[in-house]
């Protein structure tokens, strides 16, 4: 029916299945998120670490480069589990910035317009509208995290003689299970401080605030009290701990033996960190707040 | 089945009884829920939407208990919150038709539907402009777009003019009525407004403290009262009053030739005229007052703590 004809019909066509909502609102999340020209600039911002890490790439497997290090003695055309950790490093705390922007476009514009009620009167969960809002802010971060990571793998394995691939396919595990555990960390933490501040850029402060502050605390109690244990709130400090971990990086090569950290322990303290995060957001996400009193 | 069966419905909402033992049974196509604030009104909506969960008893929606099926509640039913509620970032068309997809529709017809539902309730021409720009009549126009754009069975509207000026609220009111006469869906109005309640609804449900005060068809409540007449006289007035009791009328008589009195079945408005005709007594005015609205409330409001069932 034309738009003009201004009666009011019943609808009778086809019905989307229940799972495909989840999938509407990574779309809208998604076209939401990345509308923004800073989202944009700090997308292409993370890619130029990701370009110099290629070039690094193609020049330690050019012979004639090679040539000229060999002659040289220089380690740093080396392509190796720590050169992936470097390239990890990198891409992942570019992942922050860009979450600190994004997570609040995503959460924060339907709860400042009270969107809700309306939202969650459709036929979709809270559990289905974060699961949305998640995958939203995950895919934005694995475009710059886990995606840029496995290019650089995949191109080092083109440029490589044959054999290095199968002698180093756990660098590619290290890599997928790293900024798997990061993003989805980062973008817990993410939608969990957006839901909690309404205004945006106070939001996107939060979440940095978030990250940072607990690795300052954590800093004073460590050489306070003399024990490692307050590295449990620094962040920074445990990602890079367990990256090196994942990725077969000798740990002497990074940081002090004396400071390092049980794995299980990390471990516990990021599964705990987003079980606060998933019961921030339940306290949150909800069709009605109830007064209590 | 009733479009909303209410059995022993009872909500808790932070350790306070919000609705106490709610029953009954809602057929009307357009259905008012009336109440002071704070009587239960909204809450009783977001159970029937499932954001509330009944502590005890519990209520169904076109025969769909709302504690199970939910999503399946919702799928039926199209929502116009109180408050605003809205994402102001977007613009009115694809903030209505994120909504639409929402509700299941593919994103081509809820697009199309998105225009059409646009057009329906007058927003049109300003469809393409960021909803946090609209005035607070089109904020509220939008919500009721977005609740009717998925094609519901159920349209729940909560204090729908809200907020509106006069003109903007006969609009609304108008498009309600357009709603109701199409009849392919069934409203829930929920507000504290007699008129709009009067204007558009044929059942009424009035709450009061959490509990039903009255649960009554407002076209037959005011038929049982079509016989109630208030008259003016000139002439013997009490020698009249005397003659229309004779004939099984209660009546009272008031000063300045004023009589009211309720007749019975069996007389008709004709009779009267005959007696004055025999008594020359001047009927210069005779108005047959129905039962409005406000009375029925003022009555529910009198059964204090009462669930009553007023002529259902």
């Amino acid at each position: 029916m034309s738009v003009y004809k201004h009666d009011y019909r019943a609808y009778s066509g086809r019905i989307t299945p229940a799972w495909a909502r989840v999938g509407v609102l990574v779309r809208y999340g998604l076209a939401e998120a990345w509308s923004s020209k800073i989202t944009i600039g700090l997308g292409l911002a993370s890619m130029i670490p990701f370009i110099i890490f290629l070039i690094q790439i193609y020049l330690a497997n050019n012979p004639a480069t090679r040539l000229l290090v060999s002659r040289n003695n220089l380690r740093f055309l080396d392509v190796d589990a720590e050169y992936f950790l470097r390239a990890l490093e990198a891409q992942c705390w570019f992942a922050l910035p860009l979450m600190s922007w994004v997570a609040p476009r995503l959460i924060t514009y339907d709860l400042a317009d009270s969107a809700l009620p309306i939202l969650l009167s459709h036929p979709i969960s809270r559990f289905g509208y974060v699961l949305g809002k998640f995958v939203a802010a995950f895919a934005s971060l694995a475009s710059v995290t886990v995606l840029p990571c496995l290019v650089l793998f995949v191109y080092q394995c083109y440029c490589a003689p044959p054999g290095w691939t199968m002698a180093n396919l756990s660098i590619a595990f290290g890599i997928v299970a790293g900024t798997t555990i990061w993003i989805t960390l980062l973008s817990m933490v993410g939608l969990a401080f957006s839901s909690w501040v309404k205004w945006r850029t106070l939001a996107t402060g939060v979440i940095f605030a978030a990250v940072l502050v607990p690795a300052g605390v954590g800093g004073i109690v460590t050489a306070v009290l003399r024990t490692r244990w307050g590295m449990l709130l620094n962040l920074p400090f445990m990602m890079t701990q367990l990256w090196q971990r994942l990725l077969g990086v000798p740990e002497m090569v990074r940081t002090a033996r004396d400071w390092s950290l049980p794995s299980a322990a990390i471990l516990v303290m990021l599964i705990a960190s987003c079980l606060v995060c998933a019961a921030m957001l339940n306290a949150r996400i909800r069709g009605r707040e109830v007064v209590r009193g | 089945m009733g479009i909303v069966d209410l059995d022993r419905l009872e909500v808790r909402l932070g350790g306070r009884i919000v609705l106490n033992g709610l029953t009954g049974e809602l057929r009307g196509n357009a259905i008012g829920l009336l109440g002071p604030n704070g009587a239960g009104k909204s809450t009783l909506i977001n159970t029937l939407l499932g954001f509330h969960l009944p502590s005890s008893g519990g209520a169904r929606v076109f025969g769909l208990d709302s504690r199970h099926d939910r999503a399946r509640i919702r799928q039926g039913i199209g929502y116009m919150p109180e408050n605003d509620s809205f994402i102001g970032n977007l613009s009115g068309v694809r903030f209505v038709r994120y909504m639409a997809e929402l509700a299941g529709l593919p994103p081509g017809e809820a697009l199309e539907r998105a225009h059409e539902a646009l057009f329906y309730v007058g927003l049109g021409e300003v469809r393409y402009r960021k909803v946090s720009t609209y005035s607070l009549g089109m904020k509220q126009l939008i919500k009721l777009a977005q609740a009717l754009a998925h094609g519901p069975k159920l349209l729940i509207l909560d204090e729908p003019t809200n907020g509106l000026d006069p003109v903007a609220r006969q609009r609304m009111i108008q498009t309600i009525k357009e709603i109701r006469k199409a009849g392919s869906i069934r409203l829930l109005i929920s507000s504290h407004l007699l008129r709009d309640i009067d204007e558009t609804c044929d059942e009424v449900l009035i709450l009061k403290d959490g509990r039903i005060a009255a649960l009554c068809n407002i076209e037959e409540e005011r038929r049982s009262h079509r016989n109630f007449i208030e008259l003016e006289t000139a002439g013997a007035t009490e020698q009249f009053a005397v003659n229309v009791r004779g004939l099984g009328c209660e009546c009272a008589s008031f000063p300045g030739g004023r009589i009211k009195l309720v007749m019975p079945d069996r007389l008709e408005a004709r009779d009267l005229y005959v007696i004055a005709g025999e008594q020359g007594v001047q009927i210069r005015r005779m108005s047959q007052r129905r039962d409005s609205l406000e009375d029925i409330f003022l009555r529910a409001m009198g059964n204090e703590g009462q669930a009553a069932n007023v002529g259902l």
